[in-house]
């Protein structure tokens, strides 16, 4: 539904443009040409844009050992990045970890990208950090940037199924190099054409004309954007909840929102963290046995004789052509490296699996009808996750290798094992990877990004500096870790095959970390919760006489952060009961600048203007709640 | 009605559904019906393992597995069914399992095959038994991921 997307990016970018035409005065605006006074301004050299176009491109390539996906592609690493480009790592980080948490619960599987983050991040950050802007009006603008993003995805999907065609012709000539070609080639020369004109020209001349667009619109709907900066986290945080909150994980969330919002956010990410990290093993250890006990007994279907007809311990022919170790790290590392370099709509990752199996086949097969057979064999559709799903590369390996010694293994038996395999391991390594792992080490990066250098977190954005560590040791973690997976996965699943993915699957290992990683991110996601969703109450209520924020004066003594986390856990339901992400970010959107319009009173003068009338003149406000009115009070 | 989803999808189980459909639809069983892999006994056990703890999963063949579906859309409990193939739902919906909606979730590419929507392609055969599909009563939709809008299949393909 890129259509959809797209059309929504364009229209929020349209009306955006075209409000820049109307006369503030029409929209009832205040003055806005007392200049906004946000910080330094930076302006963009010729080589900073095209750094960070580049480093767009590299998000979305696959050079970087296939990492980028998992480390440049996330907002976090990008802000660090565009901030070191510009030279303000900590600020840039700042802004990465703000514009990456709606983006939380992202997941890409089966050729379906929800938004571009990438974009979202390195143009976002570029944008905020040359116009001085805070991290909260970054986050609804980039979010915008994410949703047109995808175009650029979708495009490249397509026109990938013509170069696997090409890929085809080369297996018909037996030309192994050729398809390994294919597989990069031309793909990432159209990917890199698509991905740095429009960022290199953005990111040299843009970020001026949002300004512009923004210095016309109504001093009020710019306080709207920043409003909704505070909102919006609240999708990302309750997105990724759909997949962690859950059963006897719930009480951590509350757990961590409340150790932040009772420290008054004193407390280090890193901390909770580690907190969590007890609690996990105190859950598996003492409070889930009990739970899972008659969830094991429910298998049904005759149980299988475990490992017994595996091919990949056969009653050995005689074994003439082996692999080397040296053959099986080579084609792991194809793997890892150009899995998705050629991704697309009509085979996703088959031209890179023909990719990776180079190397085998090269080793494997002399005839000529050997190596063709071989190439088309692998050429056809495949996808599963790259990391754990590499179980499968390594079966089929070592299954090819028997067969190139006379065993009776026929294109069926391959294929079905591909087929069969591919996604039952995606199913797997996406909930291992996608939705457990990485968004748990983001929550963390991001909860230290977010903090003083010292890594207290600050609980709003106002006044926070960013600290580059947060983005380094989640590029850091996230890297072991992926790689540790993928490579285990392939070896073992050569060696020892099927018997491998029964055994891992029924010895209950994944489970518990999908558990032990449950409480934790529960823990880590309730403390980002607390730091991040900021909900402000403008209006006054008379108590005995004098006048005080409702919220500073009810609410938050009662139950510091009570708005925020009633907002979180009112999205994660309506997202339960299957509201729409998109419709839900429209209407938060929507209501954050209705909701920053002065209906109680004049509203801010200029953009300098915090003053207890401007703050209590809407229903929501930007920053801290309005504290007590000023000095001389209506008392005669 | 309580075959909540019915997906022609041949992955089966994979990312989209464990990390999306799952958790979305609340689906408590997974019931797969496909006659290969109702042979495959290593499939079988995969495919079991591979679900969410505490989501059962059931592999039959065409003619068992109508027996089962009659069964489970008769009873409260949250049902997801998954098959590989147009013509397995055909089987199921001559047999009598009463479905409202097939959703088409993904089926790759590869030669002889025209790509109908995104990440699914089918075969002429396949497209003509969709459509025989729906003349039997069944809605028959293209939706990949569960926040996507459901596409009727008439609006990529008229069936001419």
């Amino acid at each position: 539904m890129f259509r959809k997307y797209a059309a929504l990016g364009g229209c929020l970018t349209l009306v955006l443009l075209l409000s820049a035409l109307l006369p503030a005065t029409v929209l009832g605006a205040g003055s806005s040409v007392a200049a906004p006074a946000e910080t330094h301004k930076i302006t963009v050299s010729v080589w900073q844009a095209a750094a960070i176009a580049f480093g767009y491109y590299l998000a979305n390539s696959p050079w970087l050992l296939g990492l980028a996906f998992f480390t440049l592609y996330r907002p976090l690493v990008a802000g660090f990045f565009v901030g070191l480009i510009l030279g303000d790592p900590a600020q840039g980080t700042l802004i990465g970890a703000a514009i990456n948490i709606p983006y939380l619960g992202f997941i890409s599987a089966g050729g379906n990208l929800p938004a571009d983050a990438a974009l979202a991040g390195w143009v976002g950050t570029t944008i905020a950090l040359v116009n001085g802007f805070d991290p909260a009006k970054a986050v609804t603008i980039a979010f915008g940037l994410g949703l047109v993003g995808t175009i650029i995805f979708y495009s490249r999907m397509a026109l990938d199924s013509v170069f696997a065609h090409w890929a085809d012709a080369r297996a018909e000539k037996a030309d192994i190099r050729g398809v390994a070609f294919m597989n990069v080639v031309p793909g990432q020369l159209f990917l890199l054409v698509a991905s740095f004109v429009p960022v290199f020209l953005f990111a040299l001349n843009g970020s001026a004309y949002v300004q512009d667009v923004l210095d016309r619109l109504p001093l009020w709907t710019v306080s709207g954007l920043v409003i909704a900066g505070g909102v919006l986290p609240a999708i990302g945080i309750a997105l990724n909840m759909r997949f962690i909150f859950r059963g006897s994980a719930i009480p951590y969330f509350f757990i961590g929102f409340i150790l932040m919002t009772a420290t008054h956010g004193a407390l280090s990410l890193v901390v909770i963290a580690a907190i969590g990290l007890c609690l996990a093993y105190l859950h598996l250890n003492f409070v889930r046995p009990a739970v899972a006990a008659p969830a094991l007994t429910t298998e049904p279907a005759p149980a299988a004789t475990p490992a017994a007809a595996t091919p990949a311990t056969p009653a050995a022919p005689k074994q003439a052509i082996r692999l080397t170790r040296g053959d099986l790290v080579k084609s792991w590392a194809l793997w890892t490296f150009f899995a998705h370099a050629n991704y697309s709509y009509e085979r996703l990752q088959g031209t890179g699996f023909a990719h990776a199996m180079t190397p085998i086949i090269k080793r494997l097969y002399t005839t000529e009808d050997e190596i063709r057979a071989a190439l088309k064999r692998h050429l056809v559709f495949f996808n599963t996750e790259n990391n754990f799903g590499n179980v499968v590369h390594g079966t089929v390996i070592a299954m090819e290798e028997q067969r190139a010694n006379g065993a009776a293994i026929d294109d069926d038996a391959i294929n079905s094992v591909k087929s069969g395999l591919m996604g039952p391991m995606a199913g797997i390594g996406d909930t291992l990877s996608q939705s457990t792992i990485t968004p748990i080490l983001l929550a963390l990066g991001i909860g230290i990004a977010g903090g003083t250098a010292s890594g207290t977190a600050v609980p709003t954005f106002a006044g926070a500096t960013g600290n580059p560590l947060g983005a380094i040791i989640y590029m850091v973690l996230i890297s072991i870790v992926i790689v540790a997976i993928g490579y285990t996965a392939w070896m073992q699943g050569y060696h020892r095959g099927r018997s491998f993915v029964t055994e891992i699957l029924k010895s209950g290992t994944i489970d518990r970390v999908l558990i032990g990683a449950g409480v934790l991110g529960n823990m880590v996601l309730g403390a980002l919760a607390a730091t991040y969703v900021v909900v402000n109450l403008a209006p006054t209520v008379t108590i005995a006489g004098a006048q005080m924020n409702l919220q500073a004066a009810v609410i938050d003594p009662l139950f510091p952060g009570a708005l925020a986390l009633g907002l979180v856990v009112l999205t994660w339901w309506l997202l339960k009961r299957r509201v729409s992400p998109l419709a839900l970010l429209t209407a938060y959107l929507v209501i954050s600048i209705i909701a920053a319009y002065p209906f109680f009173g004049p509203g801010q003068q200029n953009a300098g203007d915090y003053s207890y009338q401007a703050c209590t003149s809407s229903l929501l406000h930007q920053y801290s709640p309005c504290g007590a009115p000023p000095v001389v009070t209506p008392q005669p | 009605m309580s075959l909540r989803l019915v997906r022609i999808d041949d992955r089966l189980i994979h990312g989209q559904v464990v990390a999306g459909w799952l958790r979305v639809l609340g689906a408590q069983r997974i019931v797969i019906v496909d006659d290969p892999t109702s042979r495959d006994e290593f499939l079988r056990e995969v495919l079991t393992l591979a679900a969410p703890q505490g989501v059962p999963v059931e592999v039959y063949d065409t003619a068992s597995g109508a027996v089962r579906l009659i069964e489970l859309a008769a009873a409260p409990e949250p049902v997801m069914v998954l098959t590989r193939s147009p013509r397995t739902i055909l089987g199921l919906r001559r047999a009598g399992v009463p479905i409202e909606v097939v959703d088409v979730g993904g089926i790759g590419g590869g030669p002889g095959r025209s790509r109908l929507h995104k990440t699914i392609s089918v075969s002429p055969d396949e497209l003509r038994e969709l459509h025989e599909i729906e003349q039997l009563g069944t809605r028959v939709v293209i939706q990949i991921v569960a926040d996507d809008r459901p596409i009727p299949l008439a609006q990529l393909d008229s069936g001419n």
